[in-house]
């Protein structure tokens, strides 16, 4: 584990402008992830968890408070450098898989190296690897609607660590999932992690939460 | 993946709303292609009917239209005049008057005829015999439909009795055909004869000699229609003297803009047809979308990519739909033609409808030009999508 954070969050802060009034979703949040870590975070529904998520991963920005990424403020960053430290620094996986439908799996993973400019050689070698990691290089050629709900998360996680991102978010990656595959999707992301992935995982799922070595319980956008 | 790649398969993965968008703009496109050709069509027709003639240059008395207005006096003084200028290769005067052509069973046939001052056969096309001979006896030639109306051939004998004046009964003249010719001018469904200037004076006896209701002119290459038009004018400034080509920019002012004031009406309703249609058919595509572009833009993909991908959506629907426009909008301009040629007394050559490069890379101008506005709303709602927010939507729904 090095010793410079991956994320540092102080005192983050988000709040919805809503007609009936200001709606105060993080209040003062503070965070670090040291690299290679499994963080699980856990509690009700609107307590906050994804927007903290969204917070961690550049789609979002705060109200107040400062975010750092390896070191680097990204809170006041332009929509352009925060998309390239989204598709250099950062998988995402989301319950729904949002897989893109007309795209094979191949393709959905191929998809953010394509993005990244990655040579076309080098991005065969990845998604081939890629999907062989998951387990899925039988599936290569198959669209989403052609993949069960686990598979099309593999291919999910896949696509999140196409470009060698060292922090994966996770919003309730085994929700749409029974519990055998979730189990199995759980291992998957296990197995990321040991593999030097930092994972930051949001769940209701109390034995996926069980699995990261350290565990936050958010309560009315405050950490608990 | 490239944004084209993206758009494609974006495309071919909802084929339905692909199809109908692309017969959607192709119908459209077909009827914003006619209405470019009609635009220029009468202009482009008329004109090839003019230069057909072998005339660029025309004289009248007054600035009535050719052949509505007072005959032009002295003619053979000032046909003569004519023809000694340097820039005028040839002039010829022309009468109009009408005759019955009277068949061997006795019956009539109303023939439109012109008197021809002509030292040779000038002016139509030769379809058999030869072209009107003044120095003959009482030439004539006829068209094509007068020649099967009275089984008329080179060397036949045509009668005909004058009705230049309706007051007087005059005697028929027997006249010696020698061609069959098409004139330029000539309607679908008219009979029509050309003789002498001689041969005129005797059909319709009783016509005042040395009249013209129009001097044809052509001008010598060197000088051009306008340098003739110049000389004529500086000679005869009383006479009304204009090329062909000022002939068309007074019809297209006058005459024919009315066409072509249907025509930027429709093409301009056919254009907005064309971009509502693909505004809404990428808007409600975006909408449907809106959890993956999220992802993508969650994923790192820049707006300016997601943004190049809906452009190439709309070039794809606008640029197959404008495409299939065209040989529809062809078919459709044959059908419209035949359609409006069907008006009587048109000359039979007179086309509406003319196919021009120019029309055709107007089109694809109007038609890419569409294309880009109409994406730039889905572009918007893309471009300002916001992620988090998004994303949320698409879990809670």
């Amino acid at each position: 584990m090095s010793a410079a954070p991956i994320v540092e969050a102080r005192e983050l802060t988000k709040v919805f402008p809503m007609p009936a009034g200001p709606v105060v979703a993080l209040d003062g949040v503070s965070l670090r992830i040291e690299a290679e870590e499994h963080v699980a975070i856990a509690g009700p529904s609107g307590c906050g968890k994804s927007t903290l998520l969204h917070l961690l991963g550049c789609v979002e920005t705060p109200t107040a408070g400062t975010l750092a990424l390896d070191g680097r403020d990204v809170a006041a960053l332009h929509d352009a450098e925060r998309s390239r430290i989204r598709l250099t620094r950062i998988g995402f996986i989301f319950q729904r898989f949002f897989l893109l439908p007309m795209l094979t799996a191949w393709e959905n993973v191929e998809l953010p190296q394509s993005e990244m400019g990655t040579p076309k050689a080098q991005r065969r070698a990845r998604t081939a690897e890629l999907l062989a990691y998951v387990g899925l290089e039988h599936r290569a050629g198959h669209r989403p609607s052609q993949l069960s709900g686990g598979e099309m998360q593999r291919v999910a996680i896949a696509r999140a660590l196409a470009n060698r991102p060292r922090l994966l978010l996770a919003d309730e990656p085994t929700g749409e999932l029974d519990e055998a595959t979730g189990a199995q999707i759980a291992d998957l992301l296990d197995r990321v992690n040991a593999d030097g992935t930092a994972l930051v995982v949001v769940t209701h799922n109390a034995a996926l939460a069980a699995r990261a070595g350290r565990r936050l319980a958010m309560r009315s956008g405050r950490l608990a | 993946m490239s944004p084209a790649g993206l758009a494609w398969r974006s495309l071919c993965g909802q084929p339905a709303r692909a199809v109908l968008g692309v017969a959607g703009i192709a119908v459209v496109g077909a009827l914003l292609f006619d209405m470019l050709l009609l635009s220029r069509g009468l202009v482009v027709s008329f004109r090839d009917i003019l230069e057909g003639a072998g005339f660029d240059v025309r004289v009248t008395a007054t600035d009535a239209p050719p052949l509505l207005g007072p005959p032009l006096r002295d003619v053979e003084k000032l046909t003569a005049a004519v023809r000694a200028l340097h820039e005028v290769r040839d002039a010829v005067p022309l009468r109009t008057g009408r005759a019955e052509a009277i068949a061997a069973d006795g019956s009539v046939l109303e023939v439109e005829l012109f008197g021809s001052g002509a030292r040779e056969g000038v002016g139509w096309t030769v379809l058999e015999g030869e072209g009107l001979n003044p120095s003959g006896d009482l030439p004539v030639v006829v068209n094509r439909r007068l020649a099967a109306r009275l089984a008329l051939a080179p060397g036949s004998k045509l009668r005909l009795r004058g009705t230049c004046q309706a007051s007087s009964a005059v005697p028929p003249v027997e006249l010696t055909v020698q061609g069959v010719v098409a004139f330029p001018f000539d309607a679908a469904s008219g009979l029509t004869a050309m003789t002498s200037f001689a041969g005129f004076l005797q059909v319709c006896a009783g016509e005042e000699a040395d009249l013209a209701e129009l001097l044809l002119v052509a001008s010598r290459r060197e000088a051009g229609a306008e340098g003739a038009v110049a000389a004529i004018r500086r000679a005869r400034p009383d006479l009304n003297t204009f090329s062909n080509e000022q002939l068309l920019n007074r019809l297209q002012r006058t005459d024919f803009s009315y066409f072509r004031q249907i025509s930027f009406v429709l093409s301009s309703i056919t254009l907005f047809f064309a971009f509502l249609l693909v505004t809404t058919l990428l808007t409600v595509s975006v909408n449907q979308r809106l959890g993956e572009l999220a992802v993508l833009r969650a994923l790192g993909v820049r707006r300016r990519r997601i943004a190049a991908g809906l452009l190439c959506e709309s070039a794809l629907l606008v640029g197959a739909g404008g495409l299939l426009a065209l040989p529809a909008g062809a078919l459709l301009a044959l059908g419209l033609d035949r359609i409006l040629r069907a008006m009587p007394d048109l000359p039979e050559k007179l086309h509406f409808f003319v196919f021009e490069p120019r029309a055709v890379l107007l089109h694809v101008a109007l038609v890419a030009l569409t294309g880009v506005l109409a994406a730039l709303y889905p572009v918007y709602l893309v471009v300002r999508l916001p992620i988090a927010a998004t994303l949320r939507r698409e879990v809670v729904s």
